[in-house]
């Protein structure tokens, strides 16, 4: 029993040392049970490798330089995307969100061309831009910019409206309201939408590289598939999860944790 | 701080629902001096909202005129502090910077800032929580800083909108001798709406009982400063205040 409780003790300390190693330790279980479906045999080890030999396609990768690589070109295109994407949403929303009549008139427009998912507009783009940089970029920035519009309209407009009144018998300019008041309320929700945004655009990135690519993640996964390396595949899928978990825990939950959260505005 | 002055002021809305004019104000006149505490009381419904947000330029008036230190009033301005019931404290800003917001958009620069946030929180006793959030704080100490915000920022003529309204009824008290040892100090000029008829009485100089958007009476408190519920509580004066203003609007 006191061994149990010496591991445990040992286990909260270095959890706590290392947040990572907590998020880890829900997938053991995961990883066990599937180290043991691979290793009953049921399905052919070409087709469903298990985590040993993944591992050991991932580190070949790793050390050939392809993977790094590769994974550079995908996280380079997504930040290009996101950065334009997010320097045209976010004024736009404040825009939309601070004038009715801009509201009035762009909202149908915005949940139209929302509904046209990212995919549904690679035909088109394959046609005027060919295979290349363009056509992903224009996926990517065109999936982050919805929610981050949506989300910004929602955030100005749910700003209490006392705030601004507050401000106003405080002497405040509408300027200085804008950056004291609206924007500082919205913040949370610009935040909300940056988070839906990069994770819509990783995907979207992801299946643009498939299809259009020559390089990236997306493009290692589906050329691996034309190679039978179900290992390749794997691996592929492994390090979009991992990446995305680094994102969001490393940089948007912070973000998240010093703004919303300590204003009280977000419950954790 | 200035004197105010409400001349023939009214209020109408249209209803879209209905497609008709409401009244909030049919016709309220009403001087309150420099350095005054008038209360105004009423049932609900009885426009006294209407009224503090007219003064306070939030809402447009229909007819008559609202003067300011003999300036008409025309939206909202830093002459007339607010001081409101849900607070209205911007979470993203420190207590601290919360009080020198309006020296802030004045212009006044940062060591000049520190000072007035530490006189006013002292005033409001609340130093020890200047780089706070108001998230962090009770419901209590959002409306102290509430007050001092207002305060800070040196208006004519501070409104207050129910300021205690929503917080327990033991801070109500301490909060509501606060407000009066600070208003015995410096002697603002406060316009205090309230439902509350003994927080009315506590408080202010003269109460106006406000009935359908009009002026029912105007009732002088004369009881002697400094006040506090202990000494107030058990006198015969105050009952009888209390009571009159009490029967004054039911009967509204």
């Amino acid at each position: 029993m006191t061994a149990l409780y010496t591991i445990w003790g040992c286990y909260v300390r270095w959890s706590q040392r290392w947040p990572a190693l907590a998020a880890f330790v829900p997938f053991i279980p995961l990883i066990a049970a599937w180290w043991f479906i691979a290793w009953l045999q049921i399905f052919p080890p070409v087709f469903l490798p298990g985590p040993v030999e993944v591992v050991q396609t991932g580190w070949d990768l790793t050390y050939k330089g392809i993977l790094s690589e590769y994974l550079a070109d995908s996280l380079a295109r997504l930040a290009v995307g996101a950065a334009a994407g997010m320097a045209i949403a976010i004024p736009l929303g404040v825009f939309i969100g601070l004038n009715r009549k801009a509201h009035e008139f762009s909202w149908p427009i915005l949940l139209f061309f929302q509904a046209i998912g990212d995919i549904a507009w690679l035909p088109i783009l394959l046609v005027w831009f060919g295979f290349g940089l363009t056509t992903m970029t224009f996926v990517i920035v065109y999936t982050v910019l919805f929610p981050v519009v949506l989300n910004t309209v929602l955030g100005i407009r749910s700003v209490k409206p006392e705030l601004g009144r507050a401000a106003q018998s405080l002497g405040a300019s509408p300027a200085r309201i804008l950056f004291e008041v609206t924007l500082p309320g919205a913040l949370p929700n610009i935040i909300t939408g940056l988070r839906n945004g990069l994770g819509y655009g990783w995907r979207a990135l992801i299946a643009a590289e498939i299809i259009v690519g020559t390089s990236g993640i997306g493009f290692l996964m589906f050329d691996a598939r034309r190679a039978g390396s179900v290992e390749e595949i794997v691996v592929g899928m492994i390090v979009l999860g991992v990446l995305w978990y680094i994102v969001d825990s490393w940089f948007l939950a912070p973000i998240e944790r010093a703004t919303g959260q300590r204003w009280g505005l977000v419950t954790s | 701080m200035k004197s105010l002055a409400l001349e023939n002021l009214s209020k109408t809305y249209f209803d879209p629902y209905r497609g008709t004019q409401l009244t909030a104000i049919k016709d309220v006149s009403l001087n309150v001096k420099e350095g005054d505490f008038v209360a105004v009381v009423g049932p609900s419904g009885c426009g006294k909202s209407t009224i503090l947000n007219m003064i306070a330029g939030f809402v447009p008036v229909t007819s008559g005129r609202i003067l300011v230190d003999g300036r008409e009033v025309k939206g909202p301005g830093p002459d007339r502090g607010v001081v409101f019931q849900s607070h209205a404290l911007f979470p993203w800003k420190t207590v601290a910077e919360n009080v020198t917001f309006g020296p802030k958009m004045r212009g006044v620069g940062k060591q000049e800032r520190a000072k007035i946030a530490e006189e006013y929180l002292a005033l409001a006793g609340l130093s020890h929580a200047a780089d706070q959030y108001p998230a962090e704080l009770s419901g209590g100490m959002q409306q102290r800083v509430g007050v001092v915000r207002a305060l800070a920022n040196n208006p004519d003529v501070l409104l207050m909108d129910e300021p205690f309204a929503s917080v327990d009824a033991q801070t109500r008290m301490t909060l509501q001798e606060e407000l009066t040892r600070i208003w015995e100090e410096r002697r603002p000029t406060v316009v205090f709406i309230t439902h509350d008829v003994s927080e009315a009485v506590f408080l202010a100089n003269r109460v106006v009982v406000l009935s359908k958007g009009l002026v029912l009476e105007k009732v002088e408190i004369p009881l002697a400063r400094p006040r506090s519920w202990e000494r107030l509580v058990e006198d015969d004066k105050f009952k009888a205040l209390s009571n009159q203003v009490l029967q004054l609007v039911r009967s509204a």
